[in-house]
């Protein structure tokens, strides 16, 4: 029979979450989304449509941007996850972070962690990004706040900061 | 800023205001620490479901939730029925209008669960408690609904028809058809006479598009019964934490004492989040009959379903100008869509602040307007950004320019002619509101210097070259802000580990108030704004407040900040006297000490909170302002339309406000950027859509345009701060919603310019690349 069995039937996995791996339990329909925010208790990962047309759950999954409303938690096993909580270090901010705090690129806050997730990979690959490639790379992102723009400039005020220290 | 209220003597004076400080909200929002409803930990919390209506009238026959109950992990299902038994009470709504012959409006019950017949897609007629979401989701969808399908008004004009069908039987009035309330004001005679004497009438008939708020986070809700206090708690996403209690106890028919409410991050509000739903009261009922927290996630297209709609309005404008192009009367009669129920503001706010200056920046001697605002078969509509203001101020922007182009003028020439000269400050236009000031023939020419106006004439020979046609588009706006509560309390409290905590009820919804009260209470004493702290959107701790909306945050709140922040000093004064053995006259205070003038024997201000038995000083105090402020502005936007396509780019953009003191310039400015993108996405894309029987078609961000990223041009924003008002001691005018007023009709006057020579003269919104290559294509046939 159903569900009811179903739902009891948890797979238990270690997942590697910002460096640290994490032994974890939950129903294997669960999303990576899902299993973050409730399973793991990191909530700085936000859904906004579940539905793959927000961005606002992004996070990297081996380096890359992912959907994590998309991706089901089990596949993960074994696999690096970073998260919005895993980007500072201690008390130092990313360098992404302080130029989104300088050039006012968050409002409400709620798209900002998968925005901060896409643009990280998106320096990671290229360090010195147009704003064209930048508008392209966080196309997939909405913010109904911001309009964009200061958010550009603090990915671009980032790039620059983050090869002066290089 | 006002003189009075940071003395141009006192050191440091333009230390914090002015400065683009960096936002204290952002230490936690950046880092994943934000607290967003869904983001609450609550112990053994039951997930909750809602059945929605799938049809736009429906009566309910019969409703068996038996299935459900059985389903997996269910522990209790509630209908309509069970909320009244409970003796729950309908919603309240503000009720600013009458009906057309002068009775109240009537009040059509809005109950936390439709019981009897369903109104809209989306009407909440039942809910499911279980263990998980999940569970409660697919138990939901076991519920055996018995509809009978009813015909249904889902069009706003249609629903003004004698033969329409009657959302509400009580409201229905032959001549008007589903009237909700009914708003006229002006010299409807002289207006017909100017008219008839004008030389030219220019006429306009304008949609303003139905849109949804869309804040990215979604609808949420967590609500707690605490059986031996007797008292609820209520998480939700809101902008008026006090207005959801207020709302919430007289729902539940309890004291305001027994409900908290509580609001840390919204993931932004925009109009939508301003009041309580039904939804909020029918998850308290639930918590306190399962015994259980209840929490609610909406999915996005529950949100479609769910959340208040904005805009929907339909205007027809008269414009009377003399022989020397002046113009003499403006006559304006509007459809107001309010939906199949009354939301807060919702039969309002077609004719709520937005009709205090139809005229906008001209000076028109005569009025007539008439508003009627109509129910239908489709989700409540209420406010969003700028609620009503930008509808009035799309209208007669829109109109202007087409007067230029029907009298041969020039746009910009028409406009000088006819604005309100600073001279005439203060102003009282024909609807009997008065600007108290402005320099509207300043900021039009700030506008055009920072647009590059000369340069037009260029760049579109150069777009002709490349076979596009290239337009510009102009608008000057005014808003009305500060909203109808001009009152707001603060308490401050100074304590022993250096810092001052400001308690505040204006509510942080991503629009760093935070940040910029603590500028302003840091500037006032002299302080580090890092030695601010900042307490909001918790019932239990803050008394009182207007929470955010209407743009009044800074103005009316940080004013309160600024009055409490003096109230301390004043405060400190006199416990110094004592401590330092003078008289409280000769007592001074500089940045952070206490000092008898004219010797070296101080105390700093945490010293002297350390020594009072409490351990600290605290004050409460309650401020009025003197009045809404008016802030205005003027935008310039230019656009390439690709006529194979029809697609319409914003290539460039400029725009001058009029905020009066500008207090974190970062921040207005990403307040104005924001705007612009919602007015942006309105002009271009944005457009919720019901078919003929009511049902929504675009439920999903697949079918409803959001602006992305790529939509978005390069923004150039000034502020022109040499206009202060005098009503609120910072000199500050709203600057929440003015972007999005002035980009529509900035945007479609420039697409309907590149279109002119192809003989388009009207279009509405949304442009979609359809409807302008369907316009074209027309043409040239
Ligand atoms: S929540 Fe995953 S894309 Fe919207
Ligand atoms: S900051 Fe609010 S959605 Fe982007």
């Amino acid at each position: 029979m159903s569900q009811g069995v179903m739902v009891r039937r948890n797979v238990h996995i270690d997942l590697r979450v910002n460096g640290e791996t994490q032994e974890a339990s939950f129903a294997p329909y669960k999303t990576l989304l899902e299993v973050l925010r409730e399973d793991l208790g990191l909530t700085g990962t936000k859904h906004g449509c579940e539905l793959g047309e927000c961005g606002a759950c992004a996070v990297l999954v081996d380096g890359e941007p992912q959907l994590s409303c998309l991706v089901l938690a089990v596949e993960c096993e074994g696999r690096s996850i970073e998260t919005v909580e895993g980007m500072a270090k201690g008390a130092e901010l990313h360098p992404l972070q302080a130029a989104f705090a300088d050039l006012g690129a968050a409002q409400c806050g709620y798209c900002t962690p998968g925005i901060l997730m896409t643009a990280k990979a998106l320096l990671e690959r290229e360090p010195s990004p147009t704003r064209d490639r930048i508008r392209e790379a966080i196309s997939g992102n909405l913010c109904r706040c911001t309009g964009y723009q200061q958010i550009y400039e603090a990915v671009e005020e980032a790039a620059r900061r983050m090869k002066e220290s290089a | 800023m006002n003189d009075a209220a940071f003395p141009s003597g006192q050191p440091g004076a333009s230390q914090w205001i002015g400065k683009p400080v960096r936002r204290i909200e952002d230490a936690r929002l950046l880092t994943g620490h934000g607290r967003f409803t869904d983001d609450v930990p609550l112990e053994n919390a039951a997930h909750a479901a809602f059945l929605r209506s799938p049809h736009a009238h429906a009566r309910i026959r019969a409703l068996d939730v038996r299935p459900a109950l059985a389903a997996p992990g269910v522990i209790s299902v509630f209908t309509g029925a069970d909320v009244a038994a409970e003796g729950l009470k309908s919603l309240p709504y503000f009720a600013l209008h009458k009906r057309p012959d002068g009775s109240p409006m009537t009040a059509p019950p809005r109950m936390p669960l439709t019981a009897d017949v369903a109104r809209f897609v989306g009407d909440p007629v039942a809910l499911v408690v279980a263990g998980t979401r999940n569970q409660a989701r697919d138990a939901a969808e076991l519920i055996e609904a018995d509809w009978e399908p009813l015909p249904a008004a889902a069009d706003l004009e249609a629903s003004a028809r004698s033969d329409a069908p009657q959302v509400w039987p009580a409201a229905f009035a032959p001549d008007y058809g589903n009237i909700a309330a009914y708003y006229r004001m002006g010299d409807r005679d002289a207006v017909a006479k100017a008219l008839a004497a004008a030389k030219h009438v220019v006429r306009l008939r304008v949609v303003n598009n139905r849109v949804v708020a869309n804040p990215l986070e979604p609808r949420a809700l967590a609500a707690q019964y605490d059986a031996s206090s007797e008292r609820y708690t209520l998480w939700c996403p809101t902008q008026n934490t006090h207005t959801v209690r207020a709302q919430m106890a007289a729902v539940l028919g309890i004291g305001e004492a027994r409900l908290r409410v509580v609001c840390t991050d919204v993931g932004g509000g925009f109009g939508a989040r301003g009041y309580a739903y039904p939804e909020h009261a029918a998850l308290l009922f639930a918590a306190r009959r399962v015994g259980r927290p209840v929490r609610w996630l909406a999915d996005r297209s529950e949100n479609f379903l769910s959340e208040v709609h904005g805009r929907d309005s339909i205007a027809e404008a008269e414009l009377a100008i003399d022989a020397g192009h002046r113009f003499t009367a403006l006559r304006i009669r509007a459809l107001g869509n309010v939906g199949a129920y009354v939301s807060n503001f919702g039969a309002a706010v077609p004719a709520m602040s937005g009709a205090r200056a139809p005229t906008g920046v001209y000076a028109i001697p005569l009025l007539d307007h008439e508003v009627r605002i109509l129910f239908t078969h489709t989700g409540p509509v209420d406010a969003y950004r700028g609620a009503g203001r930008p509808e009035m101020g799309y209208l007669i922007e829109r109109l202007v320019s087409r007067a230029a182009q029907e009298l041969g003028a020039d746009p910009v020439a028409l406009r000088l002619k006819n604005l309100i000269p600073a001279a005439r400050m203060p102003y009282t236009n024909p609807a009997g509101q008065t600007y108290d000031c402005g320099d509207f023939e300043r900021i039009l020419r700030g506008a055009l210097a920072a647009a590059d106006w000369e340069g037009f004439p260029a760049r579109k020979a150069a777009a002709t070259r490349r076979g596009r046609l290239y337009g510009r588009g102009i608008a000057s706006y005014i808003e009305i802000t500060g909203s109808a509560r001009l009152t707001e309390a603060v308490r401050l409290t100074a304590a022993p580990d250096g810092t001052v905590t400001l308690l505040s009820g204006v509510q942080p919804i991503g629009q760093g108030i935070a940040t910029s009260f603590a500028q302003i209470v840091a500037q006032r004493l002299g302080i580090d704004p890092e030695a601010i702290r900042v307490v909001q959107g918790d019932t239990d701790i803050v008394g009182s407040g207007g929470g955010a909306g209407g743009s009044r945050g800074l103005q009316v709140g940080g004013s309160a900040a600024l009055a409490g922040a003096l109230a301390l000093v004043e405060a400190g004064r006199l416990l110094a006297a004592q401590s330092l053995e003078a008289a409280v006259a000769d007592i001074e205070y500089r940045e952070g000490r206490f000092r008898i003038a004219g010797t070296d024997r101080s105390i700093g201000l945490f010293e002297l909170a350390a020594a009072q038995p409490e351990r600290r000083i605290a004050v409460e105090h309650t401020e009025t302002v003197k009045g809404q402020t008016w802030p205005n502005g003027c935008q310039v936007v230019e656009v390439e339309v690709d006529p194979e396509t029809g697609v319409a780019d914003v290539v460039r953009h400029a725009a001058v406000d009029d905020f009066g003191t500008v207090i974190n310039p970062l921040i207005a400015e990403g307040q104005v950027h924001g705007g612009i993108a919602q007015g942006l996405g309105q002009a271009l894309m944005e457009q919720s859509v019901y078919d003929a029987s009511g049902q929504l078609l675009t439920g999903s961000f697949m079918d409803y345009a959001m602006p992305r990223a790529e939509l978005v041009p390069a923004l150039s924003t000034r502020f022109d701060e040499s206009v202060p008002t005098r009503l609120n001691p910072l000199g500050a005018k709203g600057a929440g919603e003015a972007g999005c007023h002035g980009a529509m009709p900035a945007l479609v006057n420039a697409v309907l310019d590149a279109l002119a020579e192809r003989g388009v003269t009207t279009l509405d919104m949304p442009l979609t690349s359809e409807r302008v290559w369907r316009a074209l294509s027309t043409r040239a046939a």
